[in-house]
C-alpha cells in the first residue's frame, strides 16, 4: 500500500497538475462569488418582475433609468463626489506623505497614529463625522450654526439644501452635506494615500535628490520636476483606486447622510440601493449596477496597464 | 565656507526639522479630532449632550468654564448598549442583554475569523502555486484575478440577493451564516491570492528545490518547507481580510435575512434609527465595535502595514 501511495505521489501526472488542485478552489469560489453574480446582472438587467417570474423587456430597463431625473442628478453628485474627495485625499496625501519621507525621527509613531482613521469601518466614520454636525447638539454646529461666520443666519451641515445651479441641472455648488460628505471620506482614505505614496517618494534614489539640491533646484522644483513625475505611476494607480472606492463606497452615506437632505447626497451607489431595495425595482437596480461595473472595468484595467508598462514590476520577479 | 554660513544652514536645517515635526503633530491631532471627540460624547449624560451651544468637556460650572474636579463623565451609554444585568450563572455576576454584544458581535467575530482562516488557506495555496509553477494560463489567470479584485461587492450584491432568494424559494437548505461566510471568502479572495503570491516570490526558490532532491513530495515541500516561511505574509492576509469582514456593511445588511444572524456593522446602523438623540449610545456603540480593530491594528501594524503596501501597488 506504502509503496503504492509513493508511487502514485512521484507519478509524473499528479506532479504536473499539482498547481492545478491548488488552484482549483479559489477558481470554483470565484465562478461562484464573483463572475456567475456578473453575469447574472447582465441577463438581470433586460429582465423585468411579472407575476410569473421574470419577463424579458429589452432595454427597457435602461431607458427607463436614463429618463429618471435622479438618475442624472445622481452622476452629477457623483462626479462633484469623486472630484472633491480624489482631489483633496491626494493634494494632502502628497503633502503628509513629502513631510514623512524626510528622514525624522518618530515617523512610524506618525505612521501608526495617522492610520488609525483608514482601520474604522465607513459606517462608524460616517456616524463620527455625523455626532460633529447633529443639529444643535454636535461640537461643530455650534460654529456652523454662528450667523456672524455663516450668514444670514448660519448653517445646518445635515439639513441645508444645495443652492440654485450655477450651470443648467448640473448640481453645483455642491450641498453643505456634499462637502462634509467629502471631507468625511477624505479623512479614511488619507492614511492609504499617505503609505501609497510614501513608499513611491522612498524608491526614488537620494541621489537623483541630492544632486538637485545641488544644482541649486529649491524645494518646490525639487517635487514638480523631480518627485512628481517619478511617482507618476503610482499617482496614476491612487487615482483610479480612489475613484474606485469613491463609486463603490456606500456605507458612509448610508450612516451620514441617508443621500439626504431631499437627494442632495444621493451618489450613484446609493441610487442602486434605493432602486433595487427601496423600490423593489431589480431590474432597473442591474441596469445601473452593470453601468457602474463597466466604468469599474475601464478603471481596473487601466490600472492593470499602467502597474505593468508603468513600473515594469512584473517583468522583475 | 565660511563658519557663519555654516551655522545659519545648520539652524535652517533645525528650522526645517522643527517645522516637520509642528506640521505632522498638527496633522496628527487633526486626524485623531473626530475619534477623540466621539470618546468625550461616549461618557457624557444626556444633559450634556442636548445643551445649546454645544460643550466639549462637561466640566464647567456655574461660576468656572472648566473645573476638573466637577466633570460629570458616566457610562450611561455604554450601558444602554451593553445593558447589563445581574446574573448568578456567569463568573463576573453580570450578564450583558443588548443585542449588540450577545447577538451582532458575535456573528461578526465568527464571520470574520471563518473566512479569514478560508481567505488565508485558499490565497496561499493559490498563491503558492502561481508563484513556483509555470503552466499554461498561468499569467491569463493572475491577471483575471486582478480585475476581479476591483469588480466592488456593491454591483455584485443585487444577483448575490436573487441567488439568496432563488435557493431558498427552491427549498434546498439554506443558512444565512454559510451563504455570507461564502460571499466574504470570494469577495476578499482575489486581492489576498495576489498579495500572497508576493510573499511566496520573495522566499528563494533554492529552499524547496533542495527538499525536492531530498526526497520530499511537492506537498511535503510545501508544508515543511516554504510554509513555515510564509507564515508572517499569510498572517498579514488573515489581518487584512479580518479587518474588511470585520468593516463589511451592505452585503451583510442586504444578503442576511434573519436578525439573529447579523452583523455588528448592521447593529450600528440600526442604533441611529432609535438612537437619533441619544448621541452617547451613538459614540459608545461606535467606540465599542472600533476598538478591536484598533487595537488589533496597533498590536500588528508592521504587518498589516506590509500587506497593504503590497496589495496597494498590484491596485
Amino acid at each position: 500500500m506504502q509503496k503504492i501511495l509513493t508511487r502514485w505521489k512521484n507519478s509524473k501526472w499528479v506532479r504536473n497538475s499539482f498547481p492545478f488542485w491548488l488552484i482549483l478552489p479559489t477558481i470554483i469560489a470565484l465562478l461562484i462569488v464573483q463572475v456567475y453574480p456578473a453575469f447574472y446582472t447582465i441577463w438581470l438587467s433586460f429582465q423585468e418582475r411579472s407575476p410569473d417570474g421574470w419577463e424579458f423587456v429589452g432595454a427597457k430597463n435602461f431607458e427607463r433609468l436614463f429618463a429618471m431625473s435622479i438618475f442624472n442628478e445622481s452622476i452629477g453628485h457623483t462626479i462633484i463626489y469623486l472630484v472633491g474627495y480624489v482631489g483633496l485625499t491626494l493634494i494632502i496625501g502628497f503633502f503628509i506623505a513629502f513631510l514623512l519621507s524626510k528622514k525624522i525621527k518618530f515617523s512610524g509613531g506618525y505612521i501608526t497614529l495617522l492610520f488609525i482613521p483608514w482601520v474604522i469601518a465607513q459606517i462608524i466614520v460616517g456616524l463620527v463625522f455625523r455626532l460633529l454636525v447633529v443639529p444643535n447638539y454636535g461640537l461643530l454646529s455650534g460654529i456652523f450654526g454662528n450667523p456672524e461666520l455663516f450668514p444670514p443666519d448660519g448653517l445646518s451641515v445635515l439639513t441645508a439644501v444645495r443652492p440654485a445651479p450655477w450651470f443648467g441641472d448640473f448640481p453645483f455648488p455642491p450641498s453643505p452635506a456634499m462637502i462634509f460628505l467629502i471631507l468625511a471620506s477624505t479623512w479614511r482614505a488619507l492614511p492609504f494615500v499617505m503609505l501609497l505614496l510614501l513608499a513611491a517618494i522612498q524608491t526614488i534614489p537620494t541621489q537623483v535628490i541630492e544632486s538637485s539640491r545641488i544644482d541649486g533646484a529649491n524645494a518646490w522644483q525639487r517635487i514638480r520636476y523631480i518627485m512628481l513625475p517619478l511617482i507618476m505611476p503610482t499617482l496614476v494607480v491612487a487615482i483610479f483606486s480612489l475613484t474606485l472606492s469613491g463609486i463603490n463606497g456606500v456605507g458612509m452615506v448610508f450612516s451620514l447622510t441617508g443621500g439626504g437632505p431631499g437627494t442632495n447626497t444621493q451618489v450613484l451607489s446609493y441610487l442602486l440601493y434605493t432602486i433595487g431595495w427601496g423600490q423593489l425595482r431589480f431590474g432597473r437596480a442591474a441596469a445601473l449596477a452593470l453601468l457602474m461595473a463597466a466604468i469599474n472595468w475601464v478603471l481596473i484595467t487601466g490600472t492593470m496597464r499602467i502597474t505593468k508598462t508603468g513600473t515594469g514590476e512584473e517583468d522583475v520577479r | 565656507m565660511s563658519d557663519k554660513k555654516f551655522l545659519s544652514a545648520l539652524a535652517r536645517k533645525r528650522i526645517g526639522k522643527f517645522l516637520t515635526h509642528f506640521t505632522l503633530i498638527i496633522i496628527t491631532i487633526m486626524a485623531l479630532f473626530p475619534i477623540l471627540t466621539t470618546l468625550l460624547i461616549s461618557f457624557k449624560e444626556q444633559a450634556d449632550i442636548t445643551r445649546n451651544p454645544p460643550v466639549i468637556f462637561p466640566c464647567d460650572t456655574e461660576t468656572d468654564d472648566f473645573d476638573p474636579s466637577a466633570c460629570r463623565w458616566v457610562v450611561q451609554g455604554y450601558e444602554r448598549v451593553l445593558a447589563p444585568k445581574p446574573s448568578e450563572t456567569s463568573i463576573t455576576g453580570i450578564e450583558f442583554t443588548g443585542n449588540m454584544v450577545r447577538t451582532y458581535l458575535p456573528n461578526t467575530i465568527l464571520y470574520a475569523t471563518i473566512a479569514s482562516l478560508l481567505v488565508v488557506l485558499l490565497a496561499g495555496t493559490s498563491g503558492y502555486a502561481f508563484s513556483r509553477f509555470k503552466f499554461r494560463g498561468n499569467k491569463a489567470l493572475m491577471s483575471g484575478i486582478l480585475a476581479i479584485t476591483g469588480v466592488p461587492l456593491l454591483t455584485n450584491v443585487l444577483a448575490l440577493y436573487q441567488m439568496g432568494v432563488k435557493i431558498r424559494k427552491s427549498g434546498l437548505p439554506f443558512d444565512d451564516r454559510f451563504f455570507i461566510i461564502f460571499i466574504y471568502v470570494g469577495f476578499f479572495l482575489p486581492l489576498s491570492v495576489w498579495i500572497a503570491k508576493g510573499f511566496f516570490d520573495a522566499i528563494p526558490k533554492e529552499l524547496e528545490e533542495a527538499a525536492l532532491i531530498d526526497g520530499c513530495s511537492p506537498l511535503g515541500a510545501l508544508m515543511r518547507v516554504v510554509m513555515p516561511l510564509a507564515a508572517p505574509g499569510l498572517g498579514a492576509v488573515f489581518l487584512l481580510t479580518f479587518v474588511n469582514v470585520w468593516n463589511e456593511f451592505i452585503a451583510g445588511y442586504l444578503l442576511i435575512t434573519k436578525n439573529e444572524n447579523k452583523t455588528a456593522m448592521f447593529g450600528i446602523y440600526d442604533f441611529i434609527s432609535v438612537n437619533l438623540i441619544n448621541l452617547q449610545v451613538v459614540a459608545a456603540v461606535c467606540i465599542l465595535i472600533a476598538l478591536p480593530i484598533v487595537v488589533l491594528f496597533l498590536f500588528t501594524r508592521r504587518t498589516f502595514l506590509s500587506a497593504m503596501v503590497e496589495g496597494a501597488v498590484k491596485g
